[in-house]
């Protein structure tokens, strides 16, 4: 398994090179650079513009200034200098990227929640009316953009709020009385904002998982092996979990690394809907003020993750897959 | 022993040679799913060329003199309500005034009916660009200009919902399928290159796939609509995010393209027509890659409805078609103008987001019952 797990880190690095090249050529195709907007702005002196000018390497060719700013990235943590906020950027970027971490983790919890019984209920139960049922509203919801789903939730808690006069949360991640909260009030505050929108996202994004896994499932159940296993008499109950479930996810599994980035895509966009303070909403001032670092930042960051996401669906992949450990 | 005569086929027409596509059509028609989304996305189509004509206003117009803000939709009568007879089809004329405990402005129909016409002239337009027109279904008609009839309400500057959505399906329904279109060329572009040269250029191609797609999407798009000024054109905006999404968009098909090309090549017909003398075109464009066809079919047909939500949700944000033009995603992003808690006040500007639903359902079915009618395990 080490071994497997070593090869595949390596392998990943000129990847990560690769797109941090790419993000940066990106970013200085871009018309002007991040100093444009501060040679018109009167408080900045022309010594603080050479000096910044000085600092990135901006009157050089464009590969001198990537060796700057990869070298300023991996010695010393430095990605740049956010514009709009005249700060470094990663000190900006950082909380919202936790903020959304959280989001998409309670989202992947749900996400599973969801999926995995119902597909497993669809394989099992196949062409019952349940399953049929499911299936239908599944293909209904195939067809909702998270957002648009999100925005008739909220509709929906609307139109409760006004009947009953519960205190749902609509929107952001704390309270107004957030500080005055105990720890324990605090972490229950911050859950009661992401319960709503994480299980939006999650039902959006298991309408596709649920049919993978019935697919997959069923494909299973036919082969030979689970026929074996049913003669030597094992329960149904072992059968279907220990012997279908666990060689049908296989594909998942080494999809799971891939799902950290989409689903932090995914969930920007019903961030921007609940003002929650997670990467997209900064992401989307950020290009409007062409705050170009900044963007950069976030766009390495999660492609990172990325790199993480795989090595975790890696040894997921090793624990779930004994066969895996031989190679 | 005895010999089983060979019962006379009463049916001989279908043991005749035929082609993989009619195969595949005999086994579509018999998909009535499949079929009712073909035939549903034909009319949403012929629905978004018409739209000038179906829409009883013209996309951008607005009064200035009666601003109609969040105007509920106003129900169409055919009834006369004082004697019970059916009549020309009316509507009645709203007026607002400010509710001065709430501070929202309250519309309030009155008893005056505008009725409503069919086939009159209004604002002016061009179908397809080029015919000229200003005829429309319905209309209240140029006699009383404060006489709107709203099917679907008023957006955030007072103009028609319903118009605007019937336009905005022109731009949601092409950019989709455009930037499908472009991104499988380019894929299969792509594909061809790496597996006809190999070595460097595939390199090359395969490591570029592999870092388009180790960026997420979303940041991805966003990082390259920023290249791009804020304030560009309306109509080559549209054109940027169709070619970004197809820059996004083609790594899958060329990865499977030069899987399946280098497996193909080693084949016998290959090696048959290069030994008949056939150039290196030929052998690549009439031999290799039409054993894609099918593949491509399927999964153009699949990839379609990802696009279309795709490019709702970038003008949700706001980086995908901006005024003057439209798209379902931008006309929903309505919703958050004037603040999220005042939703339950407007609901018709999310009707916007089911014409979304609706077509993607049909993009589905169509796609799903193509993928059975060419896979052989699911024939029938």
């Amino acid at each position: 398994m080490f071994p497997f797990l070593i090869r595949r880190f390596f392998q990943s690095i000129p990847t990560l090179l690769l797109a941090s090249v790419l993000i940066f050529f990106v970013i200085s195709l871009a018309p002007g650079d991040f100093l444009t907007p501060a040679r018109l702005n009167p408080g900045i002196s022309e010594q603080q513009l050479a000096n910044l000018s000085a600092s990135f390497g901006l009157d050089k060719p464009a590969y001198v200034q990537y060796f700057y700013w990869m070298r300023n990235m991996i010695f010393h943590g430095d990605f740049g200098l956010s514009f709009q906020y005249t700060q470094p950027v990663l000190p900006v970027i950082w909380p919202r990227i936790v903020n959304s971490v959280y989001l998409v983790l309670l989202n992947l919890v749900f996400f599973y929640a969801i999926a995995i019984p119902i597909g497993v209920y669809g394989a099992v139960r196949q062409n019952s009316f349940g399953d049929k049922a499911i299936n239908v509203v599944l293909y209904f919801l195939l067809g909702f953009p998270s957002f648009f789903l999100f925005l008739i939730v909220i509709y929906l808690i609307l139109n409760i709020r006004n009947a009953t006069g519960w205190d749902i949360p609509l929107g952001g991640m704390t309270s107004g009385n957030y500080d005055q909260l105990s720890s324990l009030g605090q972490f229950w505050d911050v859950l009661r904002h992401l319960l709503i929108p994480a299980l939006v996202l999650a039902v959006t994004d298991a309408a596709g998982l649920t049919r993978v896994i019935r697919g997959l499932m069923l494909e299973v159940m036919r082969s030979d092996y689970i026929r074996t296993a049913r003669a030597k008499g094992v329960s149904e109950s072992s059968a279907i979990w220990k012997h279908t479930f666990r060689n049908a996810i296989l594909p998942i599994v080494a999809g799971i690394g891939g799902l950290l980035p989409a689903a932090i895509s995914g969930a920007g966009f019903v961030e921007v809907v609940y003002a929650y303070p997670g990467i997209t909403p900064m992401l989307l001032t950020a290009i409007t003020a062409s705050d170009l670092y900044l963007i950069a930042g976030f766009t390495v960051i999660s492609t990172i993750l990325l790199i993480i996401g795989n090595a975790l669906s890696d040894i997921l992949l090793a624990v779930v897959d004994p066969r895996i450990k031989v190679g | 022993m005895t010999t089983a005569t060979p019962t006379p086929q009463s049916n001989n027409r279908r043991s005749l040679g035929q082609s993989q596509f009619s195969v595949a059509w005999q086994q579509l028609r018999k998909n009535r799913l499949a079929q009712t989304g073909g035939v549903l996305l034909i009319l949403i189509y012929l629905m978004a060329l018409f739209a000038p004509f179906l829409a009883p206003d013209g996309l951008s117009n607005y009064s200035t003199s009666n601003i109609t803000r969040f105007h509920p939709p106003t129900p169409v009568h055919v009834r006369d309500p004082a004697t019970g007879a059916f009549t020309r089809p009316f509507v009645n004329k709203y007026t607002q005034q400010l509710n001065m405990d709430t501070f929202v402005n309250e519309y309030k129909p009155t008893a005056e009916q505008c009725p409503i016409y069919f086939g009159v002239r209004g604002a002016e337009y061009k179908i397809l660009g080029f015919i000229p027109g200003n005829l429309h279904l319905f209309g209240t008609g140029q006699e009383k200009p404060d006489c709107n009839v709203f099917l679907m309400g008023g957006e955030a500057l007072g103009r028609d919902l319903f118009t605007r959505t019937l336009y905005a399906s022109q731009i949601s329904l092409t950019i989709g399928v455009g930037a499908v279109l472009a991104s499988t060329i380019i894929g299969l572009f792509m594909g061809a290159m790496a597996a006809f040269f190999g070595g460097f250029v595939d390199t090359v191609i395969m490591r570029l796939v592999e870092v388009i797609s180790a960026i997420p999407y979303l940041f991805l798009l966003l990082l390259l609509r920023s290249v791009f000024p804020q304030d560009i054109n309306p109509i080559l905006a549209l054109y940027v995010i169709l070619g970004i999404l197809a820059f996004i968009g083609w790594g899958g098909l060329a990865r499977v393209t030069r899987g399946q090309l280098l497996s193909v090549r080693e084949q016998d017909f290959v090696s048959a027509a290069r030994a008949l003398g056939a150039s290196d075109n030929r052998v690549m464009w009439r031999h290799m890659l039409p054993t894609m066809t099918t593949y491509i079919i399927v999964t153009l047909s699949l990839s379609i409805p990802g696009f279309i939500l795709l490019e709702s949700g970038l003008s949700f944000l706001g980086i995908g078609a901006v005024e003057p033009y439209v798209s379902w995603g931008s006309l929903l992003a309505q919703a958050q103008d004037g603040g999220l808690s005042s939703l339950n006040s407007r609901p018709w500007v999310l009707i916007p987001g089911f014409f979304i639903v609706f077509t993607v359902g049909c993009f589905q079915l169509l796609g799903d019952g193509l993928r059975d009618a060419f896979d052989p395990r699911k024939r029938q």
